[in-house]
């Protein structure tokens, strides 16, 4: 489809500047072999029908006997050979191209997302299940753009070229209809460009507004079954997934309408090119190529089918990469530092701030010595969280505010020094060992560590250090007691815990803290308590919103 | 009042339970394939005759424009034949607009027709249920398995009825030339399927081989973008890099050695079409030439010739379209199993059931409850103060029998988990109350300190974000209390003092004390304060204890 081709190639090219360096030869090779599978296709056919043109001819005459038939039939039956595996040739490379880019791509993009803001300030939105699938969706339209798009609109570009080129030569008046129709399934695909931009926009903004009520709704699910509203609350997310597909829908109408027109093409040019050769006077052996010329367009109808998909695809691609292009925004802190060693912190006057931005409460002073945990009390939404983040470097404070050992220290010092567990901390996909993030510590350490949580027994039930654990596997209180194994084992001099008996009960809570405040006890260590626990030797300071 | 309602929870075990023991099998057959097959049957034979004439006309226009060119080489334009070939190219593609756009139509109808059904399941589940569920999994799944299952039962269901149809459609359109090719091609099909059994064959043994750590390594990239904050807090980002560069490494090399022998089934489709036609070209030129005498392939026509070598390629395009359905097939099976697990399957009895039927004694004693008067329920954590609340506000965990609406008490629900919308202060408040007025607005919202809110700028006008995300929870519950006073009906309350600091933990105590005046204030609590302004306590410490000696 030259059509889709000539919007196309130019865009992709201009990818983001952090796009990293893709390995060109595959593609080139990929390429090679696309093309040779579709003009195996199209000689194939092409060939054949001259050949029976040719013979049928010859055989009227006695010409038939020394008619040389060997060689156009093994013309066919190596373009036969040729169609066949260069087409499994182009698939093979094509993905494993896409696949290394991928690997590539997506060890960038990781890398990119780790220095993205939004990741330490409020909740990870990615987090969130139906958010990620919308990222992952975004990623994979990019991942395989070359393979949808590119590949195919450049071999079928360069096909469509050149058999316009031979039309001109061979029967330059079939050029005008061909060109009238070409015209017709360009203004067509850039038609389906613009409506697809907006149809996918607004599908994918009214299925967002539709989750987000829903999720919304399914949160309040109990005062809303008290209330008996349950079942009209749900009408509206719902209404908004119906909304979404009828989106989805108009757009697939307008994808069948540019097939009808692609798919007219072959056909026609085919009928074209016979019917301008016969009315150009040309008759029986002169009218062999032009069937061969005319069969040959025939042969593209095949790769012509997926003119509508290439042109979805390519605006799936763009408005992908502008959606990724929100993570791509670095703030500019370098994650190397040298971790030091401090006894004391040291808040001045500390300007409290929420995650959006707005100041909360008065500015706090106060010095945190090692060896003295300090507890922070406060109703909810008085920024216990926040204030947190603020020592841990993940939300704005001015370097001034924070000293350690009297000196100031800088984001990048504070990421560095803390270890900072969150309250709502994740399991990884992993082993045991590896969700530790304890690289250098031995398997005695690991186990010493997973007892002081008391959760040996649950992960020598679920295969010891290299058993495999994910989210769904361990219970609240079981990633709870995890992430406080990982406290455990941190070897930062600042250790700042979050809400670290969320999730378990009290007794166990109390316990599991005190044996981890032993083993920090040479560390400054900072907890949040929405409730009044306050472990042993520790200070309590309660927050005011 | 109560005590009709716990009747009929009474009978419940009784009732509900005997049906859903009944046909466990043709719930685990897949629930929600079922309604996906049934949802497309209305529309999927109108459809399938829309490309059964698409696939008629296709062959009519091949078959015409084949003897159209094999009459002009001989010499002769026959140009009612080009008529008749351009006519049915013309109707071929209208008719396949329409037949696309029939596909579209009915993918949707079941899509939609599915999301209503969740609708419906998810209406009726009860709380326990409902909270049992994984959310982002629940909300990412409605997305897109609908669209998904719609393409299993629809596009792929077509796809197979014209596996069957499209080459017997091909196969007898060559008959009428000569019934000896099209008997070729039918000879070949059983070679191509002895390839496909083969290869489909090592394909399901190497993936099944693989699939263990495939699946592992399948979901690393998500599930690491979805720990990164955890990976941040834990200074393991360079270690996780690493890791997952190496993994996407092994996840790329496996996937490529599924990939090479899964492509090699399209491979056998294109090898045997282009097969066809180079040994029907030759056979066929051989033939015009006299060299050979085959019967079916001599003393034809060009125009026979050439139509069996455009018809033959035909009689494979609908095995290709087959084949690059697997995937469609595969994502629809997995979503319906999906779905199945998520909404609409069965679902498993749940454990809240049997405390259900200790709690049944404590509404007992609760029973009846005064019309007027604060009421609270206190005990240890953990006693069930909660599910007393939810039990008596007639939303057990355990499977939902619904009681007459007009039995129940008109309910206000008050707890730091409310419904509360988009849009300003004024509109959560009065959420769920047709009559919007700032008069009555604005004396709930003082009374309950809303208004001189410092973190919530703006009075009644306060702007509230999407799921209420700027709100904290004793905010959230303020709210719910607002609304709760405004709405006149019962209020029942879950910790309604617990996320709130000293001064508005008593701006609440006394709003409740004040509305018991006119109505019934039930209060789950572990607040002493709040507990001692009760007319009447249950104290579960007791009632618990009580209710297990009677079960012994």
């Amino acid at each position: 489809m030259i059509d889709s081709a000539s919007p196309i190639v130019p865009e992709t090219k201009t990818g983001s500047p952090e796009e990293p360096a893709q390995n060109k030869a595959p593609w080139r090779l990929a390429l090679v072999l696309a093309f040779a599978a579709l003009a195996g296709g199209i000689l194939l056919t092409g060939v054949s029908v001259w050949f029976l043109g040719a013979v049928a001819l010859a055989g009227l005459t006695p010409a038939a006997l020394t008619f040389n038939f060997h060689v156009p039939a093994a013309f066919i039956r190596l373009f036969a050979l040729t169609r066949t595996a260069a087409k499994y040739g182009e698939r093979v490379v094509g993905h494993r191209a896409a696949l290394t880019d991928q690997v590539l791509r997506r060890s960038t993009l990781f890398a990119a997302m780790a220095s993205a803001p939004s990741v330490r300030k409020a909740g990870w939105q990615l987090g969130n299940q139906d958010r990620l699938a919308d990222y992952l969706d975004d990623v994979e339209d990019v991942d395989y753009a070359r393979l949808r798009v590119s590949l195919p609109s450049a071999t079928l570009g360069i096909a469509i070229v050149l058999l316009v080129a031979a039309t001109l030569w061979i029967t330059p008046l079939a050029f005008v209809p061909i060109l009238l129709l070409i015209t017709a399934n360009m203004v067509g695909a850039r038609f389906l460009a613009k409506r697809a931009t907006a149809d996918l926009a607004a599908a994918r903004e009214s299925r967002q507004e539709a989750s987000r009520l829903l999720g919304t709704a399914i949160q309040a699910v109990v005062p809303l079954q008290a209330e008996r509203r349950w079942s009209p609350t749900l009408d509206e997310p719902f209404d908004g997934y119906a909304n979404a597909q009828t989106r989805a829908l108009v757009l697939r109408h307008w994808q069948a309408l540019l097939d009808m027109l692609a798919n007219s093409l072959a056909p026609c040019a085919m009928l074209s090119i016979l019917v301008s050769a016969w009315l150009s006077g040309l008759r029986g052996e002169a009218l062999l190529p032009p069937a061969l010329l005319a069969f040959a367009w025939l042969a593209t109808a095949e790769p012509v089918l997926g003119a509508s998909k290439i042109v979805v695809a390519f605006v799936r691609e763009k408005t992908a990469r502008s959606a990724l292009a929100q993570w791509n925004t670095p703030d500019g802190v370098t994650h190397k530092h040298v971790a030091e060693r401090i006894s004391s912190l040291t808040l001045d006057r500390l300007p409290r701030h929420a995650p959006d931005g707005r100041l909360i409460g008065k500015p706090i002073s106060t010095t945190l010595k090692a060896g003295r945990p300090t507890v922070l009390h406060g109703a909810s939404g008085c920024g216990k969280t926040s204030l947190l983040k603020q020592i841990a470097g993940w939300l704005d404070a001015s370097d001034e505010c924070v000293l350690g050992d009297g000196v100031e220290l800088s984001v990048d010092a504070r990421r560095a020094m803390i270890c900072f567990c969150a309250h709502d901390a994740t399991v990884l996909a992993d082993t045991v060992r590896e969700n530790l993030f304890a690289p250098h510590a031995s398997d005695d350490e690991l186990w010493r560590a997973l007892d002081a949580v008391e959760l040996q027994g649950r992960i020598r039930a679920a295969g010891g250090l290299d058993g495999w654990i994910t989210q769904d596997v361990l219970s609240l209180g079981e990633a709870q007691r995890l992430n406080l194994a990982r406290a455990w084992l941190s070897d930062r001099p600042v250790v700042l815990l979050d809400e670290p008996a969320e999730h378990l009960a009290v007794e166990q809570g109390k316990r599991i803290l005190d044996a981890l405040l032993q083993r920090l006890r040479q560390r400054i260590v900072i907890l949040s308590s929405h409730d009044d626990l306050i472990p042993k030797g520790a200070t309590a300071v309660r927050l005011q919103g | 009042m109560l005590k009709a309602i716990l009747h009929r929870r009474d009978q419940r075990p009784t009732e509900a339970n005997p049906p859903e023991a009944a046909n466990p099998e043709a719930r685990t057959r897949g629930r929600t394939l079922c309604v996906a097959h049934g949802l497309a049957a209305p529309g999927l034979r109108s459809t399938l005759a829309l490309q059964a004439a698409r696939a008629v006309l296709r062959l009519a226009f091949i078959g015409l424009a084949a003897m159209f060119v094999g009459e002009l080489i001989s010499g002769r334009a026959n140009w009612p034949l080009l008529g008749a070939a351009l006519a049915s190219l013309i109707l071929g593609s209208v008719i396949g607009l329409v037949a696309d756009r029939a596909v579209a139509n009915t993918e949707m109808k079941v899509a939609n027709g599915l999301l209503e059904a969740a609708r419906g399941a998810l209406a009726a589940a009860s709380t326990g249920d409902i909270q049992a569920m994984p959310l982002g999994t629940l909300i990412a799944g409605l997305q897109r398995y609908p669209q998904a299952l719609a393409g299993l039962a629809v596009g792929h269901r077509l796809a197979s009825i014209m596996l069957g149809l499209g080459p017997l459609l091909a196969a007898t359109a060559i008959m009428v030339i000569s019934w000896e090719a099209a008997l070729a091609l039918i000879v070949l099909t059983p070679v191509m399927i002895v390839f496909f059994v083969l290869i489909g064959g090592a394909i399901r043994s190497g993936a099944e081989a693989q699939e263990k750590a495939f699946g592992r390594l399948a979901a690393q990239f998500a599930d690491r973008i979805r720990t990164l904050p955890t990976i941040l807090g834990n200074h393991a980002l360079t270690g996780e890099r690493r890791k997952l560069g190496a993994r996407l490494d092994t996840y790329a090399s496996a996937t490529m050695s599924v990939l090479r022998i899964a492509f090699l089934n399209t491979g056998i489709i294109d090898f045997f079409s282009s097969l066809s036609i180079a040994i029907l070209a030759v056979f066929l030129g051989l033939g015009h030439l006299k060299l050979v005498s085959v019967p079916g392939f001599a003393d034809l026509q060009l125009w026979q010739s050439l139509f069996i070598l455009m018809i033959a390629p035909e009689y494979f395009a609908p095995f290709r379209r087959y084949a690059e359905q697997y995937h469609a097939k595969a994502e629809g099976l997995a979503a319906a199993t999906a779905l199945d697990a998520l909404v609409l399957g069965p679902r498993p009895q749940s454990p809240a059931f049997e405390s259900a039927i200790a709690t049944r004694d404590l509404v007992d004693a609760a029973s009846p409850l005064p019309r007027t008067g604060l009421v609270a329920i206190t005990g240890p954590s953990g006693s069930g103060k909660s599910t007393l609340l939810r039990h008596l506000a007639g939303i057990g965990s355990a499977p939902s029998i619904q009681p007459d609406a007009d039995e129940r008490p008109e309910i206000a629900w008050c707890s730091t988990d409310i419904y509360v919308p988009e849009g300003t202060l004024g509109a959560a408040i009065a959420w769920g109350n047709a009559s919007y007025c700032q008069t009555r607005l604005l004396p709930a919202a003082g009374t309950v300190g809303l208004l001189d809110e410092v973190l919530l700028p703006g009075g009644l006008d306060a702007l509230i974000k999407a799921g209420g995300e700027n709100l904290s929870g004793g905010q959230r519950l303020r709210i719910g209390l607002a609304r709760a006073l405004i709405s006149g009906r019962a209020i029942f309350a879950d910790e309604p003092t617990a996320k709130l600091d000293p001064a508005n933990a008593a701006m609440v105590r006394h709003a409740l004390v004040e509305a018991a005046r006119s109505r019934l204030v039930l209060v789950a609590t572990h607040d002493r304060n709040l507990a001692l302004l009760a007319g009447t306590t249950i104290d579960l410490g007791v009632g618990n204890r009580q209710a297990r000696e009677r079960a012994a």
